[in-house]
C-alpha cells in the first residue's frame, strides 16, 4: 500500500531555522511499524532526518513522538492503525532540538527531583534483605512499568502551560517509591510533591493515560499521591 | 521569544492541535466555561458598580443585558455555570474518593455522561429564557 510520511523538519545548523515538513510517498506493507517508515526515509531518502530509537520494541522509550497529533512510541504503531498522510511532530513542550530530537533535560530533571531511589538506611532485620509480601508488591506494581519516554508528561496541557510542573512521569515514579513499603522517604517525596509544581498542578485531563504505551494507570497513580498528600496516610 | 509567549504558543498548539481524546475535549470545555463565567462574573460586578457610580449608566446596562445578543449569551451562560459545576464535581469525586476509578473506560464513559446530563440540566431553562426573549423582543407568545 501507498502512504504519504509528513515529517517536522527543523535543524538550526544548516538554516532550517523556521520548523517546516517534508513528505515522503512510500510503498509500505499495513504492517509496518511507523519506526520501520522513518528508517526507510533516512536509509533511502534523506540520510539527515534525525530521530531517537534504541531498542525498537516499546522498552528503552527513545522514540516518543506525536503521530498524527497524539503521543505515541513509534516503534508501537502500525501503518494499519493510523490514516495517511502521516504526520510526524516532536513532543510538545520541550526544547526541540533537531526535526524530532527534543531536549530531554526538563523531563530529566523534574524525574531526579522526586528521589527516584530506594531511601532506606536501616538495617535488615536478617541483614540480608527486605522482605515484602505480594500485597505490599502489587501496591505499587502499576507504576514500575514506566520506561521515561515522556509522553505522558508532555500531553499534558497542564505541562503545556507551566513547564516547572514536575509533570505525571515523575509523579508516577514518586508513586513507584511512595508505596514501597520498604522504602523510607515517603513523607519527603509528599513534601516535594505539595508545592504549586508538584500534584496539584495535575488538571485530570486525563491525556496521560491515554497516552502512556504502557498502559499506566497515570491519573489514578497522580490521585493516590494526591490523597496520601492532604491525609498524611499511605493506607 | 519571551519564556511567556513561548509557553503560551505551546498551550494553545497543545489546545487546539493535539489529538486528545474525551478527557481532553473535557478539560477544554471545562476551561472555557470557567473563564466564560468569570468573565461574566466580572462584567455583573462593573455593571452593578454603576448602580452607586453612574446611575444612569447602569439603566443602559440593563437594556443591553435585554438586547438578543445578551440574552443569548446568558442562555450560554447558563449552560457554563452548569458544566462547570457537573464536571468538577465528577472530577472531585473520582479524584478525592474514587482513585481506582480514573481508568480509560470510566473516563470516556463520564466525559459523555456529564455532557447528557449537562444538556438535559440546561436544556429547561434554555427553553423558558428563550420563551421569553421571543416574547418580549418580538412580540410572540403574545407579547
Amino acid at each position: 500500500m501507498q502512504v504519504t510520511l509528513r515529517i517536522f523538519r527543523y535543524n538550526p545548523e544548516i538554516g532550517r531555522t523556521k520548523p517546516t515538513f517534508d513528505s515522503y510517498n512510500l510503498e509500505v506493507e499495513p504492517t509496518d511499524r511507523i519506526l520501520d517508515l522513518m528508517e526507510e526515509v533516512k536509509a533511502y531518502h534523506d540520510g539527515t532526518l534525525s530521530f531517537r530509537r534504541s531498542c525498537a520494541h516499546g522498552v528503552c522509550g527513545s522514540d516518543a513522538m506525536r503521530i498524527n497529533g497524539s503521543n505515541k512510541l513509534a516503534c508501537k504503531v502500525l501503518v494499519q492503525d493510523v490514516s495517511s498522510p502521516i504526520t510526524l511532530e516532536p513532543l510538545l513542550g520541550l526544547r526541540v532540538i533537531k526535526d524530532l530530537i527534543v531536549d530531554m533535560e526538563p523531563f530529566m530533571e523534574s524525574y531526579r527531583s522526586i528521589l527516584p531511589y530506594m531511601v532506606n538506611d536501616d538495617i535488615p532485620e536478617d541483614g540480608k534483605e527486605r522482605l515484602q509480601s505480594p500485597e505490599e508488591r502489587a501496591r505499587f506494581d502499576d507504576t514500575t512499568k514506566c520506561i521515561l519516554c515522556a509522553a505522558c508528561t508532555t500531553s499534558c496541557p497542564s505541562f503545556w502551560s507551566n513547564g516547572e510542573y514536575v509533570g505525571p512521569a515523575a509523579i508516577v515514579n514518586a508513586h513507584r517509591f511512595i508505596f514501597d513499603s520498604r522504602d523510607k522517604a515517603a513523607s519527603e517525596r509528599l513534601e516535594i510533591l505539595n508545592q504549586r509544581k508538584g500534584v496539584w498542578a495535575c488538571r485530570t485531563a486525563f491525556n496521560c493515560t491515554e497516552a502512556c504505551p504502557r498502559e499506566i494507570h497515570v491519573t489514578q497513580a497522580i490521585a493516590e499521591v494526591k490523597r496520601a498528600v492532604f491525609s498524611g496516610s499511605l493506607e | 521569544m519571551t519564556p511567556i509567549l513561548t509557553s503560551l504558543r505551546t498551550t494553545l498548539t497543545g489546545y487546539l492541535r493535539y489529538r486528545g481524546r474525551e478527557g481532553h475535549y473535557s478539560f477544554l470545555m471545562h476551561r472555557l466555561t470557567g473563564l466564560g463565567t468569570l468573565l461574566f462574573l466580572i462584567i455583573h460586578i462593573l455593571d452593578t458598580a454603576t448602580v452607586y457610580f453612574f446611575p444612569s449608566l447602569y439603566e443602559h446596562a440593563i437594556a443591553l443585558y435585554q438586547s438578543t445578543p445578551f440574552m443569548l449569551g446568558e442562555i450560554g451562560l447558563v449552560f457554563a455555570v452548569i458544566y462547570h459545576g457537573v464536571n468538577g464535581l465528577r472530577i472531585s469525586v473520582l479524584d478525592l474518593r474514587l482513585p481506582e476509578k480514573w481508568t480509560i473506560a470510566t473516563q470516556r464513559g463520564g466525559v459523555r455522561m456529564t455532557f447528557i446530563l449537562s444538556t438535559l440540566m440546561w436544556l429547561p431553562a434554555a427553553g423558558v429564557m428563550m420563551y421569553n426573549m421571543l416574547q418580549h423582543n418580538y412580540g410572540m407568545f403574545g407579547g
